[in-house]
């Protein structure tokens, strides 16, 4: 067992310490223990009021997960297309911003600055100045119109209700996030290298793509993995783009739970730990890589 | 000379062809739908009745802003953004300065303090629901209130009835789920300061509270400023976890915006609070941007 080390950093003294570590502890995972163990209780025990289940039962999960009910289905596709438009917008974004974030971190060009200040300041802008025509856009599929007539060259159908109307929202706020952390991941990357293989005749894309991708890529991770969290948490688009059971996601499905005033906590907090025990697993075991991704541009600035 | 600049020309086309894929979509997808609000934003435009979509100037401005409800749900989302970001940064301050120190196991409570962060908001807000009801129906905070002596045992208030019930519990929801965040973001910002700093203080007899006002505060400032401005703009739009505790679209400026524009589809009005509100984000951003700046150019 290695001897801990002590520092002068440790300014807290260490009886105070172990008390905040214990307090902190217990606010962070207490909440969702009673999470946890109201999806085991039954009616009667919720109704009565006990922290703990008495009788633990599983029936909860079994109705959850009955065929009679829709419930399973519902969940099972909600999973689906949250997956689905949460990891397709991020590798979208991935390609499109890593492009972008090469040009702005090894290349010096006229309104570089300019032009990175106006994607960061997206990021900040809030959404719901765009929803609306967002929805107009999606309801009438995309167009490119020809001037001075009321016709134009349609691109795609109506989108609303596909997954398309979700990757293509949640782009917008993705794309300019990959852009900022990412730019800071490829500054990071030695210049030396990237001289020596532009001399050996690499070229600029043989460059970008065997010498600073590579280096880069634990950082690629990192926003690979807090991209695809955060979109899958998000809940304003998918409010206003989808409206069928065929294309919900699955903050839309919690939501609707809560909605429909039946009050079957247990049932709800089975649905919640299954929605969230992968994130919450996930995010235990990508903890370091969640960390950069989180901290990394932001600090840094 | 000359081949230089030409070598230095090629080099810019291809820092534009790279940024031609983003540039696009963020003006399709982002810059055109904001000018279009804008533009909606002097209309008439209203989807459900019918009537015809006509110029009608700084009408809908003039109404939402003589309107008591906009003006009580933009007090709603502040009080909120204030109340959020007040204990988040404190708490998460603290948090970051006990998870900096070397003990054992700690990575395991490092990675603890990620379990709320990572539960879906929706989630956090069904958890928080269903600890707030009263207590005939079992919530656990009314049961340990009761058992603590702290609520009389006869009373079971309902928190959640108000809507400034609503927006105080969304509210220790969302400081549950975005304090370690804040911890995370300090955490960071806590690396550099070295133990020499508070050697140094120590001998000039500084306890904990000198230490931190006066090495630890300036140091983390920039990380603490940076993170702060975050958690504002994220908690002015606040609107998912308002919508699991209330039906009252008064309790944040955004779920406002959102019913006006697809519960009664007043497009135009619908348009112009979006843009009172993005109006408002973009005097942080102005000071977002320009603490940015001195931080690269200082980096």
């Amino acid at each position: 067992m290695k001897k801990i080390q002590r520092s002068a950093t440790d300014i807290i003294p260490r009886g105070y310490m172990w008390i905040g570590l214990i307090l902190l502890f217990l606010f962070s995972v207490l909440p969702y223990v009673y999470l946890v163990t109201t999806s085991f209780s039954n009616q009667v025990e919720i109704n009565a009021g006990h922290l703990f289940p008495q009788h633990p039962t599983l029936s909860n999960y079994r109705q959850l997960f009955s065929p009679k009910d829709s419930y399973a289905l519902e969940l099972i596709q909600a999973m689906r297309n949250s997956l689905e438009a949460s990891i397709l917008t991020t590798i979208i974004a991935l390609i499109f911003g890593s492009m972008a974030a090469y040009a702005f971190a090894r290349i010096k060009f006229p309104f570089r600055m300019t032009g990175l200040f106006a994607i960061l300041s997206m990021q900040v802008l809030p959404t719901v100045s765009i929803v609306v025509p967002l929805y107009m856009m999606f309801r009438n599929g995309f167009g490119i119109p020809i001037p001075f007539t009321h016709y134009s060259i349609q691109l795609t159908g109506p989108l609303l209700n596909t997954p398309w109307a979700l990757i293509i929202s949640y782009a917008s706020g993705t794309i300019p996030y990959v852009v900022w952390m990412v730019t800071g991941y490829f500054s990071a990357a030695p210049k030396e290298l990237e001289e020596a293989a532009y001399i050996d005749g690499c070229g600029l894309w043989g460059t970008m793509i065997r010498i600073i991708l590579p280096l880069s890529l634990p950082g690629l991770a990192a926003t690979f993995i807090f991209s695809v969290l955060n979109n899958f948490d998000e809940f304003m688009f998918a409010n206003a783009f989808t409206s069928t059971y065929a294309s919900k996601t699955v903050p839309l499905f919690i939501a609707e739970l809560v909605g429909k005033h039946s009050l079957p906590w247990g049932l709800m907090c089975a649905a919640g730990v299954v929605a969230t025990i992968p994130f919450v697993i996930l995010s235990m075991i990508c903890y370091r890589w969640i960390v950069t991704g989180v901290t990394a541009g932001a600090v840094k600035g | 000379m000359r081949k230089t600049s030409k070598q230095e020309r090629k080099k810019w086309y291809f820092a534009y062809m790279l940024l031609i894929p983003t540039a696009v979509f963020l003006l399709a997808i982002f810059i055109y739908p904001i000018f279009q609000s804008l533009y909606w934003s002097f209309l008439h435009y209203d989807l459900l009745d019918g009537s015809p979509i006509k110029f009608v100037g700084f009408k809908n401005y003039i109404q939402i802003l003589t309107d008591g409800q906009f003006w009580y749900s933009l007090w709603n989302a502040i009080w909120f953004t204030l109340f959020t970001c007040t204990m988040e940064t404190i708490l998460g301050f603290f948090c970051a300065l006990l998870l900096n120190q070397n003990f054992r196991g700690r990575t395991l409570f490092r990675a603890s303090i990620i379990i709320p962060w990572a539960i879906l908001t929706m989630v956090n807000g069904l958890l928080w629901d269903t600890m707030l009801q009263p207590g005939s129906n079992g919530g656990a905070i009314q049961i340990v209130l009761h058992a603590l002596h702290l609520l009389p045992q006869n009373s079971n208030p309902v928190w959640l009835a108000t809507v400034t019930g609503s927006v105080f519990f969304a509210g220790i929801a969302d400081i549950w789920k975005m304090t370690p965040f804040m911890t995370l973001l300090m955490l960071a910002g806590l690396q550099p300061i070295s133990g020499e700093m508070y050697e140094a203080a120590m001998i000039d007899g500084a306890g904990f509270w000198k230490k931190i006002w006066l090495i630890t505060i300036p140091q983390l400032k920039p990380a603490i400023i940076v993170a702060v401005v975050l958690r504002i703009m994220g908690a002015f739009r606040v609107y998912d976890i308002l919508t699991e505790f209330t039906g009252s679209d008064t309790t944040s400026v955004t779920y406002l915006t959102f019913n006006n524009a697809f519960r009664y589809f007043y497009l135009g009005k619908a348009s112009a609070m979006a843009w009172f509100s993005t109006l408002f984000i973009i005097g942080i951003i102005i000071y977002y941007i320009r603490i940015l700046k001195k931080n690269m150019e200082e980096a």
